[in-house]
């Protein structure tokens, strides 16, 4: 009879007692984020000061004079505004645009293959190129595409042109390397999520479309896709969430003062002239801008797949 | 006569995407057999080009030339020392955060959550963040490896929706046998997840292994750069001034080796160690994401 009723006590006054260990556990989450994510929004207020060109960046932070929207003003009147918007925004919705359905199309390709060996040798293949830096791939890229690399020599020997050519020094071809290269490295890596999730996709259904006479095409376009339409809107937003966060690795990597003018984007210019230059406010306006119009562009779309499909990530 | 069934139904489109496959494979290995190729032949000899599939004067100068580049040993050691360290703590703490959030009796559960994925979508910018780091003497320091990257938001939700699919009686068996919730999460859940923590190991690893950006703005001492750092200098640079192995070396090497192949032997040197161990644990790369990442 007692202990009956101290168990129910006990049950009972668990229900309202906070938990401290789990509350003190998920605090460290919350203090790191607080510290490294959180404090340095704080610091937004160095675009509206005048730091540039400040020695010591902390003793600036309290000294210098506020400028209100001058950072911004600055960018927008910068001779290379122009550029590195057209390269950041353009380029990367490019990218996105054909970057974005490559790996589906592969996922689907690799499902319908009947050996499971040959699918585990071509997944192995595909998804390792993921997994080296840009630094290693950037420089594997730059020699391929160099004036003595062997993408020059195929096109000399097939008669395109007769004298040797650096493709990385001539800037209207830069954008197409980030693309090419974008695919190759990214494709296998990419397609995973999807092939687990046309693996996960009911068998039945696609025996019964046979049954039906649906033509192969027939049975992805009305079976895989919708079944995978949930894995796609998520990604496609978090991709569209990234959109403006322009592969800093492989920029810095490839580019070079001869093809900077179609290479520069807004990451490559704030760590230019942030870290070389130290234009600290300057940089940090031009940061903010492209923060906000990644946030705007997230919100945006979110919106449009909710109303649509009916699914988002909010 | 199943094999026979299997023939017949073999289309024209089952060899066309059969032979694209194999082109995407080969068209992702080339690109690391052609280094590796190029790392070893001869120097000057690879610079009249034509080195494409096997190597025509062989030589191994160009692998004792950087590996009597100091730059390379110093990047070895405080990229391996940054890895483990890096991998094992981050590992524990973002799993411990995962646990915790994975409860339903966390309070304010939502509220934690939302402060956290907002991180995702909203970063203050390249010298914000490194004020912060100023402010926190991590500038130039070891430690500015560590502990920036201790927790991962990404990490955290993929480990978090591994936790949730434990089944509730799991914790509530170990409650009743009087185990603390600390005691809970290391004996009962972090043995248990070990299939995501080992893909979540292996992105953290990787993830350090590869980094350089780092080591380029918040250090300056020689003696804490990367192995990736050395590497994008190489890159960089047009020529091998900089390197100290002209001293040390006899001139028949420093002649016979340019900057192209030590390049390429210095980039087969960094990639070794993912080349060596990924065929082995490739599997737990993607498990993560089976795992149930895409819940949320």
């Amino acid at each position: 009879m007692r202990s009956d009723k101290k168990s129910m006590f006990g049950k009972k006054s668990k229900k309202h007692r906070i938990n401290i260990t789990l509350l003190v556990m998920a605090m460290f989450g919350v203090i790191h984020l607080f510290i490294f994510n959180y404090l340095p929004m704080f610091g937004i207020v160095i675009a509206f000061k005048d730091m540039d060109y400040k020695l010591d960046i902390v003793r600036a932070l309290f000294n210098s004079d506020w400028v209100g929207f001058d950072n911004f003003k600055a960018f927008l009147q910068d001779r290379d505004f122009f550029n590195i918007m057209r390269n950041t925004v353009l380029l990367n919705i490019i990218k996105l645009i054909i970057t974005f359905p490559i790996p589906i199309l592969f996922a689907i390709i690799i499902a319908d293959q009947r050996s499971r060996k040959f699918t585990g040798i071509i997944q192995t293949i595909t998804c390792f190129p993921n997994f080296i830096s840009w630094v290693v791939y950037g420089g594997i890229v730059i020699s391929l595409f160099s004036s003595s690399g062997v993408i020059n020599e195929i096109f000399m020997r097939i008669g395109l042109y007769d004298t040797a050519k650096n493709f990385m020094t001539e800037e209207q071809y830069f954008w197409w390397i980030a693309i090419i290269t974008d695919v190759i490295k990214g494709t296998g890596w990419g397609s995973v999520i999807y092939i687990s999730a046309i693996a996960g996709v009911d068998p039945e259904l696609y025996d019964s479309a046979q049954i039906d006479g649906a033509s192969r095409f027939q049975r992805h376009r009305y079976i895989t896709i919708p079944c995978i339409t949930g894995t796609i809107v998520v990604l496609l937003l978090l991709a569209i969430s990234g959109i403006l966060n322009s592969n800093f690795d492989q920029f810095y990597i490839l580019q070079n003062d001869l093809n900077s003018a179609r290479s520069e984007v807004i990451d490559t210019y704030v760590y230019k002239l942030g870290f070389s230059l130290r234009r600290y406010s300057y940089v940090t306006a031009v940061g903010l801008f492209k923060s906000i119009i990644a946030f705007i562009l997230l919100a945006g779309s979110n919106l449009v797949t909710k109303k649509t499909i009916g699914r988002g990530i909010f | 006569m199943e094999k026979v069934k299997k023939k017949k139904s073999l289309t024209t489109f089952d060899i066309v995407t059969f032979i694209l496959l194999i082109c995407f494979a080969l068209l992702c290995l080339y690109p690391f057999w052609y280094v590796i190729v190029g790392s070893l032949n001869n120097g000057k000899d690879y610079l009249r080009g034509g080195v494409n599939l096997w190597p025509r004067l062989f030589s191994l100068d160009n692998y004792i030339y950087v590996f009597n580049d100091s730059r390379l040993w110093i990047g070895f050691r405080v990229s391996t020392i940054r890895t483990i360290i890096g991998t094992i703590t981050g590992l524990l703490f973002t799993a411990t955060v995962s646990y915790a959030m994975s409860r339903k009796d966390l309070p304010c559960r939502n509220i934690i959550f939302w402060f956290m994925l907002f991180t995702m979508f909203f970063g203050a910018g390249m010298i914000p963040y490194y004020l912060v780091l100023k402010l926190l003497n991590l500038i130039d320091t070891f430690a500015v490896y560590i502990i920036p990257s201790l927790f991962n938001v990404f990490h955290m939700i993929i480990i978090m929706n591994y936790f949730k699919d434990v089944p509730s009686e799991m914790h509530e068996a170990a409650e009743i046998d009087g185990a603390k919730e600390l005691q809970i999460y290391l004996k009962v859940y972090l043995p248990l997840a070990k299939p995501v923590l080992a893909t979540v190991c292996l992105w953290l690893a990787v993830g350090h292994w590869n980094s350089y950006f780092d080591s380029m703005v918040y250090t300056n001492s020689s003696d804490l750069q990367t192995l990736q750092l050395f590497l994008v200098k190489l890159i960089k640079e047009a020529n091998l001034a900089a390197s100290d192995a002209n001293v040390a070396l006899p001139s028949n090497i420093t002649q016979s080796t340019v900057v192209a192949t030590v390049r390429y032997a210095a980039i087969v040197i960094s990639s070794a160690p993912i080349l060596f161990v990924y065929p082995f644990v490739q599997k737990y790369m993607g498990k993560g994401i089976m795992l149930g990442s895409l819940k949320g």
